[in-house]
């Protein structure tokens, strides 16, 4: 058995600590200022992605061939004192293996792809060593044993993905948006931090497995009473909505879309749009112990699942189209989940995340593909009404189209009841501050504030 | 053309103003881009618009009003002139043609104007905010070292001066006036050790009192009066006084919109009302209660019901808005124009949806353009509100933003003393100016170098700088065609093969590769549509497609037929494929919806990992065998064209497809007149068309050939073989003066310019004489097109130069497959020249693939040039617009071209958006113009001047292009080697600058090893 351990242990280390070197090869060679070149940064990306696959693939062999469930890798206590310890633990189980070799597969496929893709880029360095850090939170994520663990994988995933939104910089839009994401990125980690902090303080510990009593992934029950599950349980769905994009969080995933075309596909189409979905599998016990939080989900799965399927249908952009597509099923994916139906969405995951990274990496062909398939139908596309369209009264279908065009409205009501009270604050807090530090000042105490940051252009065109 | 919108107007009495307004709307509109659907890409002047101007006013004009650069800039010039391909003589021709008599004017005791703008080329001069030159000269070494890359002479110049005259001042003390300027300085290096100072010492002295001497200088010279800004565009008050632009409101709401109005079946739920015209549907649309809680837009609603009861029409609507913003009649057009510049990719297409309406699923309404900017006014009137609410605190009237806007906005700093000498600075360093020198100049001399300094602005400077570029290249151009039009040149004697390729400069190398393999082979140019523009659609298709330039309205039809042999299987296998598309476009589009997408991602999604992981990993593999599974559903082979019509007038009816064989005739006399192709026919005569297919690309129609509008030149060049193998048609031609033998076969066939692969059409229709030589001319061909993919491979980072031809080969294959390339070739880019003569006048000539060959017989034509007027009617707008758009979008990718492929997002069907909404891009991406040398393009007709300046004087739209130098023209006299260069409306003869040219064995030796761009050499085997 000891060998097997050893085994597993090595495997499971490699698994983590490939992306993690990867990581640190790229991002330090940026930080140096001498970034790899486009072939070294390659046969890196190829290579650490292939081990971290092959290591995974181990050992989901291993323990099916051994019928182990459930792999804990410890990497020791960073805090213990009585009543309270924080571990870093990385854990192989029936949720884990699967998420891990998707990632693999997928994180694989795509750093394949963009060898191509970005090829004598500007950015070319930047967008692997954020795909790095990327794939990294996503290993982390996926095999977290603790919360904490979770929350930074949690947090990588989040940076990255708003770095690569924000990818293109010197445009306006990709900036915004970039930012947009981030901010709800923070609220959704915000959510998950209290939870967090209300575990430790419940249970002393953040570690999942002791949520469960018995048994492992999808078995258990948790050892929390039902009113601290609904309490846990709603600040760890909020975390989910954030990241999966749920109502009425929804506005940020079509604006997501401004990276380079394979960074849009694999990360807010297939891995990291999924990742609310996986925090709810991973805490499945507690959705156990609390029905009223599975109603909660599913409600808000269905609702959301609806209102994707309508601001899908009137998008115009492919991107826009397909980011609402892969909402839909996060949505059903997320409703399944409140169902309880872990394996059906585990499944569903996995086969979503592969055919929509397909579908987006194919989405520059849909001139073409729209024009052959005109040619093999032999006359123009004809229009596929659903019973809905029949159905729905001029009058009120108008209403509707103006609402799903709009994106629901979400982004500007978050704009309005959070954003703007936020700022608010904030501001006033600023003022209060000015005033003080004038007080001690004896006058202006900001010239900065005075400076006009605009500049002659160099270039005249007169 | 009289519409509802107009008698509304009249009805309330201001037709008048109305009028006016709908033709300052059509002038602005004139500013649109002209690119339609991007699945019919025609390329064409960017600044179509601005003809009417020469090349350098037209593009500074288009510059200002599109906010782009007309030029390269002034730091990529300079790496072009330290690189060597801008050469110091280029400058030196150029500025001295461009100066004339004022080159030798002496600017003060400093040498002429044209040592002066010389200089200030030669010398980077940088300049930035006053603050900005302070830091700089106080916080590095600009005062203590010489720039590195300064010439000896000047550097040892400026410290020996300033040596003797600190030496001679001290000593002899007559210099009082600028003594008290050194005094702190000699203090500060110890006047006392002055003769053990170091050279380092020396050198910070001499920069110093030269700084302060080019300080002193201009400080006293008369200020640059500064200027405040000037807008029509509330937008832009608000602006520049608060930093928040109104139009980010206005084209978000906008973009999701016209998208939604111009969707060509994207969205499977349409914008309701969208018949009605974009106006009242966003009326319909944006009026109903409930509706979005924006804060800028809560008085939508309100204001749309108003209009709606009034029943004010769009053209009001504009006027009632233009009034509201205060703007007066006179700035109308620039408003306007602006107004709908700001989203311009949209408005453009707008405008073609409604001008090409023939050509798409869902076309706009006539009148669409001004009800788009009547909805733009309305919502930019809320937007202006708004921001000027919040950010300015404004509650007024909209006409008082500009005032208002105007208190707020800090005056911009006039060019202060420090940019003025800082520039003054750097260029006394590049000349070796020290300060004593400067000293002496009294203060109408620094008036006069600064009036001079400040007269050859950058952008006068960057316009020199791309004379001397285009210079050096029309040098080595002329030269090369001078040299070897010295030799004699005659047709190849009783030619084995004959290839009509397309003029398409991507043949160039395929014709040279052709004659090198087989020097018994003549080839010939012609637009690639061969003179038959005709609506076609193939046995697999489903429409009809124009295939001819884009000038033309093609009057014939043409349909690919099953041979009546394998009909029942082109039946049975049109049922499949009918049913295989219904099924994935049910599934397609099911996939993204919520039952369907359900059950496709739950039930079958992990199997699309395999097609996602082969497709990504072995892209050729992958596709030859889809290739071969789909093989089973493609028509059978045996298809046949429908082109004999039997009843007039031609139409796409059963019996009305086709031409005449009296149509049939003139298509085949004109193709073989216009080549010279009337005597000396080889057996074999190959008609070859071209176009590409790459995997992943929205824009992979602008590979295909723009003779046949943006589409694929095949059938054209089968159908005209037909034509010229009928025996009836040879008859007509005979009769009419042109004997083609007996035993001459032409053969249609098909090149794609991406993947290198060559199809043959109608082979079963070869006579059986003629199998032999078919056999080793298609072997022959095949071997040119490897080779012709080796000498592509070159240009592309990813193939090694290493490669085989058969590698090669295999190489282009895989790029045109691969979903994740975004180069699958490089389409028209480095084009450069287009040389209208006989082949034998260019044959042997390595051109890089850099121009475009048409073929023609000046000895043949008439006195009048009659076949040269309709050669030139076609390719001076073809090629000079591929061109130019080449240019536009490569000199600034971002504003004339659609920046970078990779975050490119096709909306609407129609074209590309920037990542998640973006005006819609147009021109070229930068993948597609990366290795492009921007030059004007330089056409050399084999033709008289005398005959040339005659067909300008009868053709206004090529006569305006040329003489404003839109292009450049030279000529080539048929019978000598001599060359005369157009120099605005007249010709002058070229003296060629070198006396020989480099040969090479082969092609293949020429370029081995080689990625940049090539000198061109003389290929003697």
């Amino acid at each position: 058995m000891f060998d097997h351990e050893l085994i597993l242990r090595v495997l499971g280390l490699t698994v983590v600590g490939a992306p993690a070197a990867l990581f640190g090869v790229l991002g330090l060679s940026s930080l140096r200022g001498k970034p790899l070149n486009e072939r070294a940064i390659v046969t890196c990306v190829q290579s650490a992605i292939f081990a971290g696959l092959l290591a995974s693939i181990a050992i989901l062999a291993m323990m099916l061939s051994l019928g182990t469930r459930h792999v804990p890798i410890p990497l020791g206590h960073w805090v213990s004192i009585p009543h309270y310890h924080f571990v870093f633990k990385f854990e192989f189980d029936r949720l884990s293996v699967p998420f891990v070799i998707l990632t693999f597969l997928l994180c694989g496929t795509i750093g394949a792809f963009c060898n191509r893709y970005m090829h004598r880029e500007r950015g070319f360095n930047r967008f692997f060593v954020f795909y790095s850090l990327f794939v990294l939170g996503m290993i982390v994520t996926s095999l977290a044993g603790t919360i904490e663990t979770l929350f930074t994988g949690w947090e990588l995933v989040g940076l990255s993905s708003a770095l690569l939104v924000a990818f293109y910089h010197e445009r306006r839009s990709p900036v915004q948006n970039g930012l947009r994401v981030w901010s709800v990125y923070r609220l959704s980690d915000a959510a998950l931090l209290l939870a967090s902090i209300v575990l430790h303080h419940l249970t002393g510990e953040g570690d999942f497995d002791k949520l469960v009593s018995v048994g492992t992934w999808p078995e258990g029950a948790a050892l929390l009473t039902e009113s601290q599950c609904l309490l846990v349980g709603l600040l760890l769905l909020l975390a989910a909505m954030g990241k999966s994009a749920m109502v009425p969080f929804s506005g940020w995933l079509p604006r997501a879309m401004e990276g380079p075309t394979p960074s849009s596909a694999v990360f807010y189409g297939a891995l990291s749009v999924h990742l609310g979905a996986f925090l709810l599998l991973r805490v499945s016990p507690i959705l156990d112990a609390s029905p009223v939080l599975c109603v909660a989900i599913v409600v808000l799965g269905l609702v959301t699942a609806a209102f994707a399927t309508m601001a899908g249908r009137v998008q115009t952009d492919i991107k826009g189209v397909l980011s609402f597509a892969s909402l839909t099923q996060v949505a059903i994916i997320t409703a399944e989940i409140g169902c309880g139906l872990r394996y059906l969405a585990l499944i569903h995951i996995l086969g979503h995340a592969c055919l929509r990274t397909l579908q987006f990496l194919r989405a520059p062909s849909l001139l073409r593909d729209y024009h052959m398939l005109e040619n093999a139908i032999g006359d123009r596309l004809p229009d596929l009404k659903t019973p809905f369209d029949r159905r729905s009264p001029a009058r009120w279908g108008d209403w509707l189209y103006r609402l799903s065009l709009e994106r629901g409205y979400f982004d500007s009501l978050l704009s309005d009841f959070v954003v703007r009270p936020f700022v608010a604050l904030f501001e006033w807090c600023d003022g209060i501050e000015r005033r003080w530090t004038e007080l001690v000042a004896g006058g202006s105490s900001r010239p900065a504030d005075q400076t006009d940051p605009s500049q002659t252009p160099l270039e005249d065109l007169q | 053309m009289v519409s509802a919108l107009d008698v509304c107007a009249r009805q309330l009495g201001s037709a008048a103003a109305s009028s006016r307004l709908e033709q300052v709307i059509a002038q602005a509109s004139q500013l649109l881009p002209a690119q339609g659907p991007i699945t019919v890409f025609i390329h064409h002047n960017t600044l179509h618009a601005f003809e009417e101007l020469t090349f350098d006013e037209g593009v500074q004009a288009g510059a200002r009003t599109f906010g782009c650069q007309p030029y390269l800039t002034e730091d990529r010039y300079r790496q072009e002139l330290a690189r060597g391909r801008i050469r110091l003589e280029d400058l030196a021709e150029i500025l001295v043609d461009d100066l004339r008599e004022r080159a030798d004017a002496l600017i003060g005791p400093l040498g002429t104007r044209y040592h002066l703008r010389l200089a200030m080329l030669q010398h980077p001069l940088r300049s930035g905010p006053s603050e900005e030159l302070r830091w700089f000269i106080a916080e590095t070494d600009a005062l203590t070292r010489l720039p590195k890359k300064l010439p000896t002479e000047s550097r040892e110049r400026l410290v020996r001066e300033t040596r003797l005259w600190v030496l001679d001042n001290l000593r002899n003390g007559h210099d009082h006036a600028h003594r008290e300027m050194l005094t702190d300085l000699l203090a500060r290096y110890g006047a006392a050790s002055m003769e053990s100072w170091s050279e380092a010492t020396w050198e910070s002295l001499a920069l110093q009192t030269l700084w302060r001497t080019c300080r002193e200088g201009v400080h006293c010279l008369a200020a640059v009066p500064a200027k405040s800004p000037e807008f029509v565009r509330p937008r832009d008050w608000l602006l520049e006084a608060t930093g928040e632009d109104s139009d980010r409101l206005v084209n978000e709401l906008l973009i999701r919109f016209s998208a939604a109005f111009l969707d060509q079946g994207m969205a499977p739920w349409t914008l309701p009302h969208r018949a009605e015209g974009f106006f009242r549907a966003f009326i319909a649309l944006y009026r109903q209660s409930a509706g979005p809680p924006d804060r800028w837009l809560s008085g939508l609603a309100a204001e749309l019901d108003r209009l709606e009861a009034a029943s004010i029409g769009p053209l009001e609507s504009i006027l009632e808005s233009l009034d509201m913003l205060g703007v007066e009649e006179a700035d109308w057009n620039e408003f306007l124009s602006e107004t709908l510049l700001s989203l311009r990719g949209w408005a453009g297409m707008i405008q073609q949806m409604e001008l090409r309406a023939d050509r798409v699923r869902f076309p706009a309404q006539p009148g669409s353009v001004i009800e788009f900017l009547a909805v733009r006014l309305i919502l930019e009137r809320l937007a202006l509100k708004h921001v000027a609410q919040t950010a300015l605190r404004l509650s007024g009237s909209l006409g008082e933003i500009p005032e208002v806007a105007r208190r707020r906005i800090v005056q911009p700093p006039a060019v202060s003393v420090d940019q003025r000498a800082f520039l003054l600075f750097q260029l006394a360093q590049g000349r070796g100016w020290s300060a004593p020198g400067l000293l002496q100049m009294p203060r109408e001399v620094w008036s006069l170098l600064m009036r001079e300094i400040e007269a050859f602005s950058s952008i006068e400077r960057r316009r020199v700088f791309h004379r001397a570029y285009e210079r050096k290249f029309r040098v080595q151009t002329l030269d090369a065609l001078a040299i070897h039009g010295r030799k004699r040149s005659a047709r190849v004697e009783s030619p084995k093969f004959q290839a009509i390729f397309c003029i398409d400069e991507r043949e160039e190398s395929m014709r040279r590769h052709l004659e090198e393999i087989a020097p018994e082979t003549e080839t010939f140019g012609a637009a690639g549509f061969f003179s038959v523009a005709m609506y076609y659609r193939g046995a697999a298709d489903a429409h009809f497609v124009p295939l001819c330039p884009i000038v033309i309205r093609p009057q014939h039809w043409v349909v690919e037929d099953v041979a009546f042999t394998a009909a029942g299987v082109h039946q049975r296998r049109a049922k499949t494929r009918e049913m295989i598309g219904r099924a994935s476009h049910r599934a397609h589009v099911g996939s993204r919806g919520f039952l369907g997408g359900a059950l496709i991602t739950a039930g079958l999604g992990v199997l699309a990992s395999i097609p996602l992981v082969a497709r990504v990993l072995f892209p050729r593999l992958t596709a030859m065998i889809r290739g071969k599974a789909t093989g089973f559903v493609q028509p059978p082979s045996g298809t046949r064209l429908q082109l004999e019509r039997t009843s007039s007038p031609p139409s796409c009816e059963e019996n009305h497809i086709g031409f005449t064989v009296e149509e049939m005739t003139n298509v085949a006399e004109r193709l073989l007149r216009d080549i010279g192709l009337t005597s000396g026919f080889a057996r074999l005569v190959a008609i070859i068309g071209h176009g590409s297919n790459s995997a992943n690309n929205p824009h992979e129609s602008a590979h295909d050939c723009g003779a046949c509008g943006g589409a694929r030149g095949g059938p054209n060049a089968r159908a005209v073989a037909e034509m010229l193998n009928d025996p009836r048609v040879r008859n007509h031609i005979n009769s009419r003066g042109l004997q083609i033998p007996n035993d001459t076969v032409f053969v249609g066939a098909y090149h794609n310019t991406c993947n290198e692969a060559l199809t043959f059409f109608d082979l079963d229709r070869l006579p059986p004489s003629h199998d032999a030589e078919f056999t080793t001319f298609q072997n022959v061909l095949e071997q040119a097109c490897a080779q012709n993919a080796h000498e592509r491979c070159r240009r592309f980072l990813s193939a090694p130069l290493n490669l085989s031809f058969a590698a090669a080969r295999r190489h282009v294959e895989a790029r045109a497959e691969d979903l994740a390339q975004v180069r699958p070739e490089w389409g028209h880019a480095t084009n450069a020249i287009c040389i209208v003569g006989r082949r034998e006048r260019t044959r042997g000539l390595y051109f890089d693939r850099r121009a475009f060959l048409v073929s023609y017989d000046p000895l043949q034509d008439d006195a009048e040039s009659a076949i040269l007027t309709r050669i030139l009617q076609a390719v001076v707008p073809v090629c000079g617009g591929i061109n130019l758009e080449y240019y536009f979008s490569y000199i600034d990718s971002p504003g004339w071209g659609c920046g970078t492929k990779l975050p490119h997002n096709i909306t609407s069907l129609l074209g590309v958006m920037d990542g998640a909404a973006s005006d819609l891009r147009t021109g070229l991406p930068w993948q597609m113009v990366e290795i492009h040398e921007p030059v004007r393009l330089l056409f050399v007709l084999e033709s008289t001047p005398a005959a040339v300046l005659k067909i300008f004087d009868r053709n206004p739209a090529i006569k305006r292009m040329c003489v404003h130098g839109w292009v450049q023209v030279a000529t080539l006299c048929p019978n000598s080697a001599e060359i005369h260069v157009l120099c605005g409306d007249h010709f002058e003869p070229y003296r060629a600058e070198a006396n020989e040219l480099r040969q090479a064995a082969s092609s293949a030796d020429w370029y081995r090893g080689q990625r940049d761009h090539l000198e061109f050499a003389e290929i003697v085997s």
